[in-house]
Parts: C-alpha cells; sequence; structure tokens
C-alpha cells in the first residue's frame, strides 16, 4: 500500500482525483501517514527501554524497582498520548480555528495555576502541577495551544504578512513565554522563541521583519547576558559548554560527564544494560533530560545514528506533510510541529554532547515525562489530521 | 497567488535546509566523541568507574644482631579523605553532599571543615591516596566511619603503618628517620616508582637500605558510584612488607655505649683546667667495631635525638631546636659525620710511615727531649722532661712528640731532596694514611661519611691558591705583629711543604683530619694483624617470608703497609700506653678498677689542638690486647686531654663490652698528653 507514496506526485493526484470522482468512499482514514505513527510508537518504545536502563542497575536493591515503576508510569502516559493523538486526528482540524482561541486562554490559565501555590516546584522550577494524583507540566501543553494559536493568527492574516501580523504574533507568543520565564524555565522558552520564528518564516511574513525580528533577538540576547537580566548561576549554566576548564565545576560537571558516557560508547556501545556512567549514576536526571547518554552509552553511535535517523524520518513526514497541506493552517501547524521537534532533538542531543548549553528540553517521545510524551502525540495527532484531509 | 506559493516553498525549503545542517551538526558531533575520540572518553569512563586506591607497604624492620627490633611498624588508626570525591577542581567541597559530610566529619573529629579541606589541599599529600585527617584516632570513631559508610561517602577509616622505635632514642644516628620523598628525589631514576607522599628513608640505615626496606605498594581497584560509594571490589594486590635488615649492633652494648658516653661527656665537666675554666665537652662519639672484620658493634654521637619525633612530619618547634647552634646539631652522628684532627691517635701511622720510608727500624733508638729545634721554631714534647732515647714502641707509650718530629723531618729532608733532584716526590706519610684508611672514606653503609684529609704537597698547593687572596689581604690590614708577619709569609710562600708542615702532620695536628670511625678502622686493622676492612652495620637482608635476600660479607679495603716487625712494634707500644706503669692510658683503666689482668687493653691517647679551642679528647683502644674482639674509640669536642675525657669513658665502654660491671665516673685524672 506504500509503495504508491514513492511515484510521481502530479501521476499521484491524478490518480486521487480519479478516486475522488469516481469513489465516493475516500475517507480521511484510508489516508492516515502509517510511517509517521510506527516512528512515534518506534522512538516511545525504544524511550522507554532506555528509561529502565536509566536507573535498573544503579543499585541492586531499589534499582530494578524504581525503573519499572518509571517505565510504567511512561507506559500509562503513552496509553492517554495514544488517546490525546486519535482526538487530535479525528476531528477535522479547520474546526481547531475556531476553538484556538479557548485553547489558547485554557493554557495560559495553566501557565499561570502553575505559579500559583497549586503549582509545585522542581529542581528550583516551579513547572508542575498536581491533578487528582497526576502531575503534568501546563508548559508542553502550551506548546501545542500556540502553536495552534500561531497558525490561527497567520492563517487568518495571510493576506497582510506585515507589520500587524508580525505584532499580533509576538502578543499571541509573548503572553505564555513571560509566564514560563516566571517559572523559570529556560528550555522552553526558547523553544516558544525558536518555534515562533520558524512559524513566521513559513507563515509568509515579510523578509525584512524576520531579519529585523533575528537581529533584536540578537541585541535581546546579549542585553540579557550583559546587564543580568538572568542570574549570575543561569548565565554561568549557558556559558559553561563553551569554556569548561574556565567554568565553575557545578556547571560543567553535567555536560562533562554525558560527554564522557556518550564518547565513551564508541562505536557500538557498551551493551544494553551495561553502561558504567549510567549504572554508577555519573550522569544526573539521565532518565529525563540526559537520557540521550543511555542511548549513546550503551548503544554507541550505531544506536545514536538509528535513533537519530528515526527523528529525520518523522521531520521529513513532517515537512511533507507541510508541503502537501491543503491550506496555510494546516501547513503552519506541520511547520510548527516539525520546527518544535527539531529544535528539542538538537538542544538536548547538543547539550549532552557539549555543543549545547545544559538548558532542560525533553528528548520528544524518548525522555521520561508524561506530559512531554501526551504533547508529542497530540502534535502527531494534528499531523495525521491535516495529512488525511489535505484533498 | 502563484508567486506567493513559490516564496511558500521558498521558505519552506530554507526551514528544510536549517533542519539538514542541525541534523549534521548532530552526526558530525557524536562521529567526533565516539568514533575518533571515543577510546578517550572510554579511559575518561574507566577511571569514573575504577578508583584505584593505593595501599602503602609497611617499611621493613631494622634489627639487632640477636633479632630484637631497634625499628618496626605500628598499626595506627587512621581517617583519611579522598580528594577526589570531596573537593571540585577549584579544592572547594564538590557538592552539597560533599559539604553535608565534611560537616559531620568536622563534628567527629573536632576539626574544622576549613582545616580539614586546607589539609586535603595541601600539596604534601599525593593525589592517588586517601589524605589522612586524623592519625591515631579512637576506636569508637573508627567504627563510626566504617560502620556508617552511607554518612561518609569518601571518607575511609584505615589502619596505616607508622614507624615506631621499642628503644626510644637508642641508636638514632644509625637507625636514621624517614620522611616524604622530595621533589629532587622523586626526579631520580633510582625512585622512579615511587610518587609524591611516599616515604622513604632520610637518614641513617634507613636511607642507605630505602630499596630493601620499602616494600611493594598494594593497590586495590574499587568501583564507586558518582556519589563515591563504593560498588564493588574489582581486586587488586596486597602491599608486600618491606625487607628487614639485620645489623651487627649489639643492642645492650649501643644503650650501654651511649649511656656511658653522656655520663663521660657529663661528668668530664667538673675537671678544671690549668688555667681554672672548667672543659666544655660540648660533645662526642663513640665507635665500638669488631676487632676482626670491623663489623660495627655500637655507634653513639652525643647530643643526641629522638626519631620518632619524624613520624607523620617533623614540627616546626622540633626542627627549629635541632638546628639552634647551641644545641650543637644532634641530628649530626659524629662518629662519621664529624673530622678532628686526631692528634696523638694518628702516630700509629706516623710511626708505620717512618718504618716504611727506613728512616728508623722498629728498635732504633731516637732521643726524647723535651723540645726540639726546626730552624728558628721550636716544637715542644707535652712532657717538660727529657725522656732518655726510645724506640717506636716505647715512642707511642710515652706519646713522646718530639721523636715523631725528628722523624717527620728527617723523612721532610729527603722527600724535598728527591723533589729538588727528580721533580718527583714519593710522598710516604700521605700513603701510608690513606692505607691505613685516612683521607678517604671507608664506605660504611651510612649516609654522608666525610673523607677526612691528610694534607701533601699537591694538597698543600693547591690549598694556597685558594686562599692566596686572603692571607695577601691580611698582610696588607692586619696590624703589624705576629700575625701579620705569618700572613706576609704564607701570601708570599704558603705553596710551599715546608718542615713544620710535615712536622706537625706527624702528631696528627696541622691540617690533618680524621673521623673517629677512621680512627677505628685503622686501629682494628692493626688490631687484627694488618687487614683494614670497611666498617659495616648491615648484616643480611632477610624477607618478611623469612628468606635471606642478601648477605653482606666483610669487605677487605686492603693490608696496612707494615710489616710484621713493625706491626708488632706497634702493637707492643699501644699495649704499653694502657698495661705499662708509665702508659699515658693507664690511669684511666685503674681509676675504672679495670680487670687488666684478665683482660688486657691496647690503646693511644690523643689530645688534639685547634686553637683557639679547648684540644679535642681522644682515646683509640682494643681488647683484649692480645687477642682483640673489641675496638673502642671515643672522641670528645673540646674534651680536653684523652687521658682525662676519652680513656675513661672509652675503659667503661669496653667494661660493658666484656659484661663486667660498669664503674661510675669519677674525678678525672691529671692529663698526661
Amino acid at each position: 500500500m506504500e509503495l504508491g507514496y514513492g511515484q510521481d506526485r502530479t501521476q499521484r493526484l491524478m490518480r486521487e482525483k480519479v478516486q475522488d470522482k469516481w469513489m465516493d468512499a475516500y475517507a480521511p482514514v484510508r489516508h492516515l501517514d502509517p510511517v509517521l505513527v510506527g516512528i512515534a510508537l518506534l522512538l516511545t518504545a525504544i524511550g522507554v527501554v532506555m528509561i529502565y536502563s536509566a536507573k535498573a542497575h544503579v543499585t541492586p536493591e531499589t534499582g530494578p524497582a524504581l525503573a519499572r515503576a518509571l517505565a510504567t508510569k511512561q507506559l500509562v502516559s503513552f496509553g492517554i498520548g495514544l488517546a490525546a493523538m486519535v482526538l487530535a486526528a479525528v476531528f477535522d482540524y479547520r474546526y481547531f480555528r475556531a476553538y484556538s482561541v479557548v485553547l489558547y486562554l485554557a493554557s495560559l490559565i495553566g501557565l499561570a495555576v502553575v505559579l500559583t501555590p497549586l503549582g509545585v516546584e522542581v529542581n528550583g522550577q516551579q513547572a508542575w502541577l498536581a491533578v487528582g494524583g497526576f502531575q503534568f507540566q501546563p508548559a508542553e501543553l502550551a506548546k501545542v495551544a500556540v502553536i495552534v494559536a500561531l497558525a490561527t493568527v497567520l492563517h487568518e492574516r495571510r493576506e497582510d504578512p506585515g507589520f500587524v501580523t508580525v505584532v499580533l504574533s509576538l502578543v499571541v507568543i509573548g503572553l505564555p513565554l513571560g509566564l514560563i520565564m516566571l517559572q523559570p524555565d529556560l528550555g522552553s522558552a526558547t523553544v516558544f522563541l525558536w518555534m515562533a520564528f520558524i512559524m513566521l518564516l513559513a507563515g509568509g511574513v515579510l523578509a525584512r521583519y524576520l531579519v529585523g525580528l533575528a537581529i533584536l533577538g540578537g541585541v535581546g540576547f546579549m542585553a540579557v547576558i550583559r546587564y543580568g537580566l538572568l542570574q549570575e548561576h543561569q548565565i554561568q549554566r549557558l556559558t559553561a559548554f563553551l569554556d569548561p576548564a574556565g567554568s565553575d565545576a557545578r556547571y560543567v560537571y553535567n555536560g562533562e560527564q554525558s560527554m564522557i558516557a556518550i564518547g565513551s560508547g564508541q562505536v557500538f556501545g557498551k551493551g544494553l544494560f551495561n553502561g558504567t556512567q549510567t549504572n554508577l549514576a555519573y550522569v544526573p536526571e539521565n532518565h529525563t533530560d540526559f537520557i540521550f547518554t543511555v542511548v549513546g552509552e550503551e548503544l554507541g553511535f550505531f544506536g545514536a545514528s538509528i535513533v537519530l535517523g528515526l527523528f529525520i524520518l518523522l521531520v521529513w513526514r513532517g515537512l511533507r506533510i507541510g508541503m502537501m497541506a491543503k491550506d496555510r493552517f494546516g501547513m503552519l501547524l506541520a511547520i510548527g510541529t516539525v520546527g518544535m521537534l527539531v529544535f528539542q532533538v538538537f538542544v538536548n542531543v547538543g547539550m549532552g554532547i557539549g555543543i549545547m548549553p545544559v538548558i532542560g528540553i525533553p528528548l520528544p517521545f524518548v525522555s521520561y515525562g508524561g506530559t512531554s510524551l501526551i504533547a508529542s502525540f497530540v502534535l502527531v495527532g494534528l499531523l495525521l489530521n491535516v495529512h488525511m484531509r489535505r484533498f | 497567488m502563484s508567486n506567493n506559493e513559490a516564496t511558500s516553498a521558498l521558505r519552506l525549503t530554507l526551514v528544510a535546509g536549517v533542519i539538514v545542517a542541525l541534523f549534521l551538526a548532530l552526526f558530525g558531533r557524536l562521529w567526533f566523541l565516539q568514533v575518533l575520540a571515543g577510546e578517550r572518553f572510554a579511559a575518561l569512563a574507566e577511571s569514573n568507574r575504577v578508583q584505584i586506591v593505593v595501599l602503602e607497604p609497611p617499611r621493613g624492620r631494622i634489627l639487632a644482631a640477636d633479632g630484637e627490633e631497634l625499628v618496626k611498624n605500628r598499626p595506627a588508626q587512621t581517617i583519611s579523605a579522598h580528594k577526589r570525591e570531596l573537593l571540585n577542581g577549584l579544592g572547594e567541597p564538590r557538592d552539597e553532599q560533599a559539604e553535608k559530610v565534611l560537616a559531620r566529619l568536622s563534628q567527629l573529629l573536632s576539626i574544622p571543615v576549613d582545616e580539614i579541606v586546607e589539609r586535603m589541599n595541601s600539596r604534601k599529600y599525593s593525589p592517588h591516596r586517601p589524605v589522612p585527617i586524623a592519625v591515631d584516632v579512637p576506636p569508637e570513631l573508627i567504627f563510626a566511619v566504617s560502620e556508617h559508610q552511607e554518612l561518609f561517602p569518601g571518607i575511609e577509616a584505615e589502619t596505616l603503618p607508622v614507624r615506631t622505635y621499642p628503644h626510644g632514642t637508642t641508636a638514632a644516628h644509625l637507625v636514621g628517620y624517614t620522611g616524604e620523598i622530595s621533589q629532587e628525589d622523586l626526579e631520580q631514576p633510582q625512585f622512579a616508582d615511587y610518587r609524591q607522599g611516599d616515604l622513604i628513608g632520610w637518614a641513617g640505615l634507613e636511607k642507605t637500605y630505602e630499596p630493601y626496606l620499602h616494600g611493594e605498594e598494594g593497590m586495590r581497584k574499587l568501583e564507586v558510584n558518582a556519589k563515591g560509594i563504593v560498588q564493588a571490589n574489582l581486586g587488586g594486590r596486597e602491599p608486600a612488607r618491606g625487607d628487614d635488615l639485620w645489623t651487627s649492633l649489639d643492642l645492650d652494648l649501643q644503650r650501654a655505649t651511649e649511656r656511658i658516653l653522656q655520663e663521660g661527656i657529663v661528668a668530664s665537666r667538673e675537671i678544671q683546667r690549668d688555667d681554672g675554666r672548667f672543659l666544655p665537652s660540648v660533645a662526642g662519639s663513640a665507635v665500638v667495631l669488631d676487632a676482626r672484620d670491623s663489623s660495627v658493634v655500637a655507634i653513639a654521637s652525643w647530643p643526641t635525638y629522638d626519631p620518632s619525633e619524624f613520624v607523620g612530619g617533623v614540627s616546626f618547634d622540633y626542627w627549629g631546636w635541632l638546628q639552634d647552634p647551641a644545641n650543637q646539631y644532634p641530628l649530626i652522628d659524629r662518629a662519621i659525620q664529624s673530622a678532628y684532627p686526631p692528634g696523638s691517635v694518628f702516630k700509629t701511622v706516623t710511626g708505620a710511615a717512618a718504618l716504611e720510608a727506613g728512616i728508623v727500624g722498629p728498635s732504633t733508638p731516637v732521643s726524647c727531649p723535651p723540645s726540639w729545634e726546626l730552624g728558628n721554631i721550636t716544637f715542644r714534647n707535652w712532657n717538660p722532661r727529657h725522656e732518655g732515647s726510645l724506640d717506636l714502641a716505647g715512642a707511642l707509650r710515652r706519646s713522646c712528640d718530639t721523636y715523631f718530629y725528628e722523624l717527620a723531618a728527617q723523612q721532610w729532608v729527603r722527600e724535598t731532596n728527591q723533589l729538588n733532584e727528580t721533580g718527583k716526590v714519593d710522598e710516604i706519610l700521605p700513603r701510608v694514611a690513606h692505607d691505613f684508611g685516612f683521607g678517604r672514606t671507608l664506605g660504611i653503609d651510612l649516609p654522608s661519611e666525610r673523607s677526612g684529609q691528610v694534607p701533601s704537597r699537591a694538597w698543600r698547593t693547591a690549598y694556597w691558591a685558594e686562599h692566596k687572596d686572603t692571607y695577601c689581604a691580611k698582610a696588607e690590614s692586619l696590624p703589624p705583629g705576629y700575625a701579620r708577619d705569618i700572613n706576609a709569609d704564607l701570601c708570599r710562600d704558603g705553596g710551599r711543604w715546608r718542615g713544620g708542615d710535615a712536622v706537625n702532620s706527624s702528631i696528627g695536628q696541622g691540617d690533618v683530619l680524621a673521623t673517629p670511625l677512621q680512627v677505628a678502622a685503622s686501629y682494628a686493622a692493626i688490631a687484627n694483624g694488618g687487614t683494614l676492612y670497611a666498617p659495616r652495620i648491615g648484616q643480611r637482608i632477610v624477607s618478611s617470608e623469612g628468606e635471606t635476600v642478601a648477605e653482606f660479607s666483610p669487605e677487605a679495603l686492603g693490608r696496612l703497609p707494615v710489616d710484621e716487625a713493625g706491626l708488632a712494634a706497634i702493637r707492643a707500644g699501644l699495649r704499653d700506653v694502657v698495661m705499662h706503669e708509665r702508659g699515658t692510658g693507664r690511669l684511666a683503666f685503674t681509676l675504672a678498677d679495670f680487670p687488666l689482668d684478665s683482660i688486657p687493653v691496647a690503646g693511644k691517647t690523643g689530645t688534639a689542638e685547634l686553637k683557639p679551642k679547648v684540644p679535642y679528647a681522644w682515646f683509640a683502644s682494643y681488647a683484649p690486647a692480645d687477642d682483640p674482639r673489641y675496638v673502642v674509640v671515643v672522641s670528645v669536642e673540646e674534651g680536653g686531654g684523652g687521658s682525662q675525657t676519652a680513656a675513661p669513658i672509652a675503659a667503661r665502654i669496653l667494661q660493658a663490652a666484656f659484661g663486667l660491671d660498669v664503674a661510675p665516673f669519677v674525678a678525672g685524672p691529671a692529663n698526661v698528653d
């Protein structure tokens, strides 16, 4: 069935027009992208195994139990994610445009509530909400809401991609961004900025505004560093990877240990469950933000390449869906999703291998963390939705 | 719209391009880390995982001849800290956990955290070994640390071997002491296997026998996790204890010798000199050799020091005390590291030289006047009365200076003529002295042995060349008088070996310098029938399993250049010094109630001038005189006459050596030499 996808686009369109004409039964479900779904499932499966491996052998007494508990919770989240994906895919995505305001406001409320005493602080970040024994990160869901909201704005104002559009978009981005910076969650904040830029670019905003925004961003970044809008330790954290020898050991340690873990995996890795850096807990947070160190150490360059390759396939499917989308809204949903995934992969893997600062960003599908996993599946659902209704 | 679509496609392509670039960056970096630099990171991971703990080997013991321990090790309960697990690269606590651990440790040991951190950062300690924070810790604290490792990750309770001296300061100068290896030593090839923080012998036998005593360090490989908690023992190697050194020392006699030397020196300070002043007797030494092969039975040097002060690093105060000139530098082993004018104990050598030169035979009578002229200078005998004519034995017995002046002067004339005629000269005294063991190191197995000095014509010329400027300057600056004239003379003509030099050398004065050990070795050679041996303390090396690793037999350095008749004459003279009614050394033995009838003693007194100081007292002896077993040499700095101060000490050491009751010190006899 998949064979047809390799064929010439025109031929396929013609064939599909014929099908349109003659077959009344072209239900969207027939146009699912099984490759996309397959990749998401595969990455999730790898993630569950890696999460288990990250903790299973840390201590002989409690390790296996802890690892099983984490893997189980991740599998539960996966189940919820699957349901959310179906939900995101079944209703025509164009309805979302109408409800984007509701979604957006809901996410703003979530981000605001997390800052109140209802929120839970973990590792110095007020990023969690506890609801009925379940914890989730509003920022993860806000990513989805912002993609939808921004796509709506850019779609509605597609005939006038000028100043007003840019300002509107900046407002849409700025509100959640500000709330996230209050947590503070530097990682999510950068994800938002990047995603917005990619969407403005893809959304047809005039080039001069894009250049202007890029310059503004650069200057703003310098100002933040120079004039102490960030705290000293945050700046150190951001810049330590550039000069490990000259930086405070506290900020270098994580990056250093994860590089040792990944580098020591060499070509084929030390074998699943056999990573010494992993099992002796030299890399902190290696079930969440540093999950890639487990992949790199235990499966080597070989395994790391497979994981990155799966992401490349995912990105390819996403771009393809964006290009084939029926309208600008669909295209922007797809590009926003792809842009966000790519950025998260790049920063997450990049910080593990010493080319990006250590900022807390999960590896989509793979890192332990329910909200992130569910959000990722919602985005897959949106991609499927756009793809299924491309005619 | 088509334009719009084209733009859109272009933008999507741009996005795709950026994405490709990002992934390329990731792949490139991964390729570098895992493939190109993978081995380096694998090594880093291994060094993370495996911690190598170096286990210091206990040093070998040093044993007396009967196996009694002079130095051994005692286990000291120690609490140590692993620097790598507690401090970061800047030497500060690594994280909150490390801070908590250090705070707990500080409370446990009552040592401020700052002090602990400072100690851990001290360059004194090896980075490969836990830094000892507290030594000799009570068992309950050791228990607290070892049983609650979860509270003290990175802290270790261990048992370290520590040097201990069961007999206190006994044989301190021989045993020596240990200390941490210095940076300079670490660069030496023989210390290639050593690392910073290792203990090595700094002095004495500890230093000489370092390669045997040190042992082989062990190591333990431990798998540790990121918190520094040991996960598994990966094996390793136990440390191998250093080999034991068996010495020739007689512990009881060593102890007695030290006691007698000290008591004798202190007692001699009661003796009043002719000018009414008391003898200073500031320091001294005593050597007891086995007369048959010069193996060391006992060596004492006073004042002495306490080697246990060096365990774990010598304190500032104690080091200051050791280096204060008022305390006579107790670290110096005066028996081998001090060279003095030997005075009359050197007459055996001069006598042998006269025989060797053929100036006299053993029984040729030579006059012994109270004074003797050379040119316009008068040299005096110690005795203002004429002693008649004496043969060699008689001259030794009476220690007749003028006898030796006469022979030295004749020899000097002969050598000077020889030099003038042929341009070459065979200088008898330096050659014979060398064969008696003077003017050279003997190779005893202790560090820093001095060679002493026997002057010759060449030596005089070289010495003059070096000091000429000083003489000439003094000749200019000093007020007119005797000193100025002397310096003017030396400035003009000081490089010449004169008759006066030869005459002074003949009685062990002038520029002759000898260590007590050299005197002892030369008397041992006389005693044993003419073979000069290198004195030696170490007898054999025995491994901890009881296997003899090395054995050191006596090393003969050569034969004395004296024929049998000559040697017999010298021995007869030395015997008479103590046994003859008119011998210079007799009184010291009779006053000590020494049973000379059953144990005849041979010896020689010496009173070496070193103006303006009070003379240095010497006594060199061996006993029994007919079948010698022990050689005893005593020298006391500024101790006055040899018969006054040194001979009484030697007599009592011989009493101890032969298991007799040791007489208490009494007011000494008048000086007779």
